[in-house]
């Protein structure tokens, strides 16, 4: 491949993501910081999961129920952080927008909130794709044995860019459901992120990817389709507030 | 909500029946390294490189500066190639191949590099394989008809210039380069192809120095050269009168050449030879009173003798200047020069025949009869010697030549093992292994040449004399040192070998290498390589006679006189009474000075020089071999073009959702 792939792979993995953050925080640079230092909570995360994992590595791969447990145990692990972050994050909250009055500022807006459930879909994004990425810059191109019809990096772009749409909608799902005590938004999250977990062990099996990959998408879809209704259901109640 | 929670569990039990397990090995890949490691496979395989000489070049090289990159197609003689490619090669192509690319220029063109296989069955099949010309060094003979076909065989292919890359690959990486063609070929995927890269970029081509003297002088490249060594039965003593004993020359040489710089094996020529008169040294050690021989035996084993006949002629000089290599040597005295060719091949239904090839002379009279004398003497074991027939035009290409050339009237005689035309179909070849040689032969030319030089020496005319027939060559010691000099297993880390040297290759190669350094005949061992070096260590050894006290030593043993034999084996070297010395080997038409190579002007009294070519190899920061998959132009772009949508629709997306969002809520 060359350097026009190698850009093309990094665009399709994250150009979502950069897209969402020009459109936002062309307005708010302050969102920078917030995306950050979600970024760089939630690559802790991974780096501490991987830290725990090493001593079990490396994984014998020709038997997939370690891997199950290594996934199942990682996403358990994420979850609870989540509740710990949303919890920080009110707290934070309170702060600010106290601050924010007293400056006679405006307050964080919901879409403002997006910057750090993106943090959470980037991280995932670089630490899973980009740190794979140098080698796609140079000559060569490389295909798995389980997945020879697409080139190895295209594939990891791809599921790096479901999961970045999955991780950026479920944490506004997540704040939304820990806000409102709405039961099903919460349990909606982390199930959600488990099966999306678990369905990439599909690529194990022979040409699995091509039914692992479109799965995959639609849990992405699902995760969309459920934040626009709930975003929708909110937008008409607080209209219908507004109007009585 | 239900129907999607619903929906999930289906979705979970769905998966959980697929069959997860993967059969078959996986590489497991650890790290981004071992992730390039998987998707660029280094090949290992043996360059050819670039010689330059007076007046043009040989051999290989990249055409430019960069690596070639080209994709892998299996060679069909009738196809022609739409685009560069790398070709891989069967060895019975080869010579039609290359003959085709010196017809062909549209070919040619299209060749961007050569991958040659090779396999262990493809050696019975061929009828012989011959890179070298028909008269090898014709220019060097002391006779006139230099058209007649030595080594018929031959094709020449090595002395010609090609401006692409050629590789000989190993045996495993035959199979998977076969592989990879055959991929190619089915193109199951229409926009990937496998690729080599060929990394032989040679510093002459770079700069732009296409002859020797250009070349040494801009230091692109460096003289072939090397050390050979001569040893001396008995000791010779300074002070005593060793010095007026007529002299009796035995000459073998141990360097080979091939196509492939670094399999240049030369089982049959020259080691054969080489390893009968180290058998002979060993033999004659053990025989009693040599310091009564009437004359005096000297050994020497020359290097370069492939690349213009550099050991033999650097020799003579050094005997004309009376130079410290060559101390207690006279030259006048050289009543007899003893060469030992090929004996490897001189094996037949139990027989081992050779044959003398004389120039004729009084003294090799003499010889000859020495020889018919150790012939019976060893009769019982089926050793015949004949004279070469008269319709040759003279001596083979030999280190004899270089002699004859200085002075005519010196009396030598070839001992080969073919008559007419050379009985190795692999000469000069990287084919020319322990498979082409028969270790009896060798053993019976050793036992012959030793018998033959005792007789010589001691006067003695009774063939059924006692002390003639107990010399005999060690079998075993030339079964050892066909397993430590020819094969790979144990190679050079073989005990015999390892006694006397330390050597990083185990695989050998005889090519005669570039001069390092200032030559000295007191060189460092790093400037030595390491045939020279065991050679050396063997024959002090075997021709020093017993001290009272071995001193240990790890340099030199001056102030006890002799040499520090063992000296690499940790601690262990030992100080022997030996006259055993390094001499240069380096043309005649060279100079070091002030840390430069000088081509000194050709010398009418040195006729041999005038015709040298002056052998020099181009320097190179690296060679190396690596093939990968490569995917079509057409598909980056498409993947570039890919995530660039995706990354505008994202935006329009969002973008339009605010937008709507805000006329909703006709705020933010």
């Amino acid at each position: 491949m060359t350097v026009a792939a190698g850009i093309g792979y990094a665009l399709v993995a994250l150009g979502p993501s950069l897209s969402l953050f020009i459109a936002f925080i062309s307005k708010k640079p302050f969102l920078i910081l917030t995306l950050l230092s979600s970024t760089l909570v939630w690559l802790i995360s991974l780096i501490i999961l991987s830290g725990i994992w090493r001593a079990f590595l490396p994984l014998n791969s020709t038997t997939w129920w370690p891997f199950a447990i290594l996934i199942f145990s990682s996403i358990a692990f994420q979850e609870g952080l989540r509740l710990l972050f949303w919890k920080v994050y009110k707290r934070l909250e309170d702060i600010l927008d106290a601050f924010a009055d007293r400056v006679s500022k405006p307050r964080l807006y919901p879409t403002d909130k997006m910057q750090i459930a993106l943090g959470h879909g980037v991280a995932h994004a670089v630490f899973f794709c980009l740190s794979l990425l140098t080698p796609a810059f140079g000559p060569a191109t490389y295909f798995v044995d389980r997945c020879s019809q697409i080139p190895f990096f295209l594939v990891s772009a791809i599921i790096a860019l479901a999961f970045v749409t999955v991780h950026t909608f479920s944490m506004v799902i997540a704040f939304n459901g820990y806000a409102e005590g709405n039961k099903v938004d919460q349990l909606f999250v982390p199930s959600v992120h488990l099966a999306a977990g678990m369905m990439t062990m599909i690529n194990f099996a022979y040409g699995g990817c091509v039914i692992g990959i479109p799965l995959l998408f639609l849990m992405a879809i699902l995760t969309v389709m459920h934040c626009g209704r709930m975003v929708w259901r909110r937008l008409s109640e607080s209209q219908r507030q507004v109007d009585s | 909500m239900a129907l999607k929670i619903v929906f999930l569990i289906l979705l979970f039990s769905f998966r959980f029946r697929l069959s997860l397990s993967g059969n078959g090995q996986t590489n497991s890949m650890e790290s981004v390294p071992d992730l390039q490691k998987s998707m660029y496979m280094v090949v290992d395989g043996y360059p050819c490189v670039r010689l330059v000489n007076l007046s043009g070049e040989i051999g290989c090289s990249n055409p430019g500066r960069d690596k070639v990159v080209a994709p892998i197609i299996k060679y069909k003689n009738n196809k022609e190639l739409g685009l560069p490619s790398a070709i891989l090669l069967s060895m019975d192509d080869v010579q039609g191949f290359f003959s085709r690319i010196s017809n062909d220029s549209s070919f040619a063109s299209n060749v961007a590099g050569v991958l040659v296989e090779s396999r262990v069955e493809i050696q019975h099949k061929l009828k012989g394989f011959s890179p070298a010309r028909k008269f090898p060094q014709a220019e060097f003979a002391p006779y006139h008809n230099t058209t007649y076909e030595w080594n018929p065989i031959g094709s020449g292919i090595m002395w010609k210039s090609y401006n692409f890359p050629v590789f000989l690959l190993s045996e495993s990486s035959t199979s998977t380069l076969q592989e990879i063609a055959m991929k190619n070929e089915k193109t199951e995927k229409a926009y990937t192809t496998n690729v080599a890269e060929f990394d032989v970029v040679m510093q002459t081509t770079k700069v732009g120095t296409h002859d020797s003297e250009s070349c040494l002088k801009e230091e692109t490249c460096l003289p072939l050269g090397g050390y050979s060594v001569w040893s001396a039965v008995p000791p010779i003593n300074n002070s005593s009168s060793n010095q007026s004993k007529p002299i009796i020359l035995t000459v073998a040489s141990m360097d080979a050449a091939s196509f492939f710089r670094d399999k240049s094996l030369g089982a049959d020529s020259p080691i054969s030879g080489l390893i009968s008169l180290l058998a002979a040294v060993d033999a004659l050690s053990h025989v009693d009173g040599l310091d009564n021989l009437n004359k005096q035996l000297v050994f020497l084993v020359f290097t370069g003798e492939a690349w213009g006949y550099l050991g033999s002629r650097r020799f003579l000089l050094e005997l004309d200047q009376q130079s410290d290599a060559v101390r207690g040597l006279n030259s006048s005295l050289i009543q007899l020069v003893m060469e030992i060719g090929s004996t490897g091949k001189g094996f037949s239904q139990g027989n081992k025949t050779f044959f003398a090839h004389t120039q004729v002379s009084s003294d090799t009279n003499e010889a000859l009869d020495a020889l018919k004398l150790a012939q019976e003497s060893l009769k019982s074991e089926g050793v015949t010697v004949s004279n070469a027939s008269s319709s040759n035009p003279g001596i083979p290409p030999s280190s004899l030549m270089a002699f004859l050339r200085k002075n005519s009237s010196t009396s030598g005689i070839v001992l080969e093992d073919f008559d007419t035309v050379f009985a190795n179909k692999f000469y000069h070849s990287h084919l020319d292994d322990s498979a082409n040689i028969n270790s009896s032969a060798i053993v019976a030319a050793a036992s012959l040449v030793a018998r033959t030089l005792y007789v010589l020496a001691s006067d003695k005319k009774d063939s059924t004399s006692s002390a003639l027939s107990s010399i005999n060559a060690n079998a075993s010691l030339v079964e050892e040192l066909i397993s430590c000099l020819l094969d790979c297993d144990p190679g050079l880390s073989c005990e015999l070998v390892s006694s006397y040297i330390t050597s990083v290759d185990t695989c050998p190669s005889y090519y005669v290498g570039v001069a390092l350094g200032e030559p000295s005949s007191t060189p460092s061992p790093n400037q030595v390589d390491d045939i020279s070096r065991f050679v050396w260590n063997f024959l002090a050894d075997r021709t020093s006679t017993l001290k009272g006290n071995t001193t240990v030593c790890s340099k030199d043993c001056s102030n006890n006189g002799g040499v520090c034999i063992r000296a690499e084996t940790d601690g262990k070297g030992i100080c022997v009474n030996s006259t055993t010395r390094y001499v240069p080997a380096y043309s005649t038409r060279l100079k070091l000075d002030s840390g430069t190579w000088k081509v000194l002007p050709p010398n009418s009294s040195d006729p041999m020089g005038m015709l040298d070519p002056v052998w020099t190899e181009s320097n190179w920061n690296t060679i190396g071999l690596r093939v990968y998959t490569v995917q079509e132009a057409a598909y980056d772009r498409l993947v570039l073009l890919g995530g660039i949508s995706v990354t505008v629709l994202a935006y329009l997306a969002i973008v339009l959702t605010r937008a709507y969002i805000t006329k909703a809520l006709k705020q933010d």
